[in-house]
């Protein structure tokens, strides 16, 4: 249990309305460290709203979820913003670059916000650039690079407050195949080095490329079918 | 996060925020620029409107009171209502032996005369008798010789300031001073050559009369012993109409008139006509204070919309930042600090647009005799305008950066 960088226990989570929306029915969920995982489900499933808890952007209704051994429920929005800074890396579907930085700026933002000087950010970020092969780019702006180079700022950015995990949801959702596998190359490179990886995906393709496959459906996971095994 | 306001690299990201968004922040910025400008060229305007008008008082003291001879209201010991009554020189020297608030004060008579120099001659030119202290009630413009002193009155001599016009007139190139002139045919020599600034005149403009000592004027022109009017100013603190019980009654003591009779002498107050114009200027300036704050209200609430749709633009970048770990107070400081850094600079050059404005005016206006018209903005009145800018371009600020504040990470991440 000690080793479950990520542990879900009876996740409830209804959206309150005129007609209340029951997502998550009790999940329950252990990731292990240094493990790379993928999240599938049809699009109704929980699967989006799951992955808020587990970034912390969302709170549950009732439950425990303890992220490396952090209780993680009821925060405030200041500490959910410094443990989603410290221990989150996050990659979007839409890259979510902000438009008017440069990849440095967009890679440096996080630590800007944990006060970290300007020129060593800077120097950070850079590196993290250099690793993902984008160092020529750094001075471009987010429109001038190809979709899969936003994609490797955008996990340079997540990156680069070596966080406990990467959460990527959908990350190949706006890119060609062949990027797509270039981007999933990234992460298996990542998770080989040690990172934790969750991928949200609908795509069986990015899913088979993980080593497991966690199946959310109607709020609850599927009970694992052993042969997925790769 | 260190504190915001000293940390470096807060104004270097909101420096760029605002430097590559430029059509927003230029958007913004002409709000305030163009409200900073008007309150600062309409506050400027008005202080220059109302030296233009001041300027034609020029040389004129302004606690002024005269006292004339009129016409009795009331019958006294035998003499019907309606006589005229007259003031002498003793009058005066009662005056200014009793009522010690005076402060200058010169009996004046004026008459129309013939100003002949050799062959050249003018007819119909005031001629104004005075004492030495005349010149302390309008200050005169001396363009050459000395003024009437009162050494002439006292001497009873027959020496005389003449208008710089008249100068031009009856001497042409030649040097006036020392030379004689006849005032219908009476001979007078030049001391003096005088003008004035404004447009005030006492009979008529310095430039185009000429000015004797009174008493030479009274027994060469034979006048006797009246004086057309006793000019006086008073002593600082007081108001000429304060000393107006005690002069009335030394007068209508001096004379037999009845002594509750007011008609019997005239009375002018010259301070409270200068009141009147404070007055209306300051009537003025708080009109364009008015109109200003107007413009300044326009701009701000201009400044908090548009800030208000910066935001709604900016969601999603808002978003990210939280989901990076931006705390909301980190957001609500951006926006903030935003706002401030552009009203600070734009409301400066606002200020300094208004402030070249005013200068050209200024320049326009100019006028040789009586200097600049004062077309500018005070500096107190400039501070006071960049920080009411500045709070209540912070406060316009303020609405949006809460409802920025409460942006959602999911929110703005969602929105695909």
């Amino acid at each position: 249990m000690a080793t479950n960088i990520i542990e879900l226990k009876d996740i409830n989570k209804t959206y309150p309305g005129i007609v209340p929306l029951h997502v998550l029915k009790g999940i329950n969920l252990g990731i292990e460290k240094g493990e790379l995982v993928s999240i599938m489900g049809a699009s109704g499933s929980g699967k989006s709203t799951l992955l808020n808890i587990l970034g912390i952007l969302d709170n549950y209704d009732s439950g425990e979820y303890k992220l490396d051994n952090v209780l993680i429920k009821d925060l405030s929005e200041n500490h959910a913003a410094e443990l989603r800074n410290k221990m989150i890396g996050f990659v979007f579907q839409s890259f979510n670059l902000i438009g008017y930085k440069n990849a440095l700026e967009n890679v440096a933002l996080p630590l800007f916000y944990q006060g970290v000087p300007r020129k060593k950010r800077n120097r950070m970020a850079m590196e993290q650039l250099e690793r993902m092969g984008l160092a020529d780019r750094a001075l471009h702006l987010p429109g001038e690079l190809s979709g899969g180079q936003k994609q490797r700022v955008a996990i340079a950015r997540s990156l680069i407050t070596n966080p406990t995990i990467i959460l990527a949801d959908e990350p190949t959702g706006a890119l060609d195949s062949q990027t797509s596998k270039e981007v999933m190359e990234v992460f298996r490179i990542l998770n080989e080095e040690g990172m934790t990886v969750v991928i949200v995906t609908h795509d069986p393709g990015v899913a088979k490329a993980t080593h497991r496959i966690i199946r959310i459906e109607d709020g609850l996971i599927v009970p694992e079918k052993p042969q997925i095994y790769v | 996060m260190k504190n915001p306001i000293f940390d470096i690299d807060n104004w270097r990201e909101i420096g760029s925020t605002l430097a590559r968004n430029k059509t927003r922040t230029f958007l913004t910025a002409f709000g305030i620029f163009w409200g900073t400008a008007m309150l600062a060229m309409l506050w400027g305007g008005a202080e220059g409107m109302r030296g233009m008008l001041m300027r034609n008082f020029d040389g004129f003291a302004t606690n002024l009171g005269l006292v004339a001879p009129g016409r009795t209201s009331l019958a006294y010991r035998g003499f019907n209502k309606g006589m005229r009554t007259n003031l002498t020189q003793s009058d005066l020297e009662a005056i200014r032996a009793n009522v010690k608030e005076i402060e200058s004060s010169s009996g004046v008579v004026i008459s129309s005369v013939n100003v002949a120099y050799n062959t050249t001659s003018k007819s119909g030119v005031t001629a104004r008798g005075v004492e030495e202290n005349f010149f302390s009630i309008q200050y005169p413009v001396l363009y050459s010789g000395r003024l009437i002193n009162q050494s002439d009155v006292k001497g009873k001599k027959k020496v005389v300031n003449i208008g710089r016009n008249i100068a031009n007139e009856l001497f042409g190139e030649e040097d006036p001073l020392g030379k004689f002139i006849s005032l219908n045919g009476i001979y007078y020599q030049v001391v003096g050559v005088i003008g004035q600034t404004g447009d005030a005149t006492i009979g008529d403009k310095n430039d185009d009369s000429v000015t004797l000592p009174e008493n030479v004027m009274r027994s060469t022109f034979a006048m006797g012993n009246n004086l057309d009017f006793i000019l006086f100013t008073v002593a600082k603190n007081y108001d000429p109409d304060d000393l107006k019980p005690a002069v009335m009654r030394i007068v209508k003591s001096n004379h037999t008139v009845h002594p509750e009779d007011d008609n019997a002498f005239q009375w002018m107050n010259f301070a409270e006509l200068f009141r009147m114009v404070d007055n209306v200027f300051l009537g003025v300036s708080l009109l364009a204070l008015f109109v200003g704050i107007g413009t300044l209200m326009a701009g701000i609430i201009g400044v908090g919309n548009i800030m208000w749709i910066i935001v709604k633009e900016r969601t999603q970048e808002i978003g990210i930042r939280r989901a990076i770990g931006a705390k909301p107070k980190d957001i609500i400081v951006q926006v903030l600090s935003e706002g401030m850094v552009l009203t600070a600079i734009a409301g400066l050059a606002g200020i300094v647009f208004a402030t070249i404005v005013l200068f050209v005016v200024d320049k326009g206006t100019f006028d040789e005799a009586t200097g600049s018209a004062h077309f500018l903005l005070r500096f107190q009145h400039a501070i006071w305008i960049m920080l009411t800018f500045l709070v209540l371009g912070t406060l316009s600020g303020l609405i949006p950066s809460i409802k920025a504040m409460k942006i959602k990470p999911i929110e703005a991440i969602r929105d695909k």
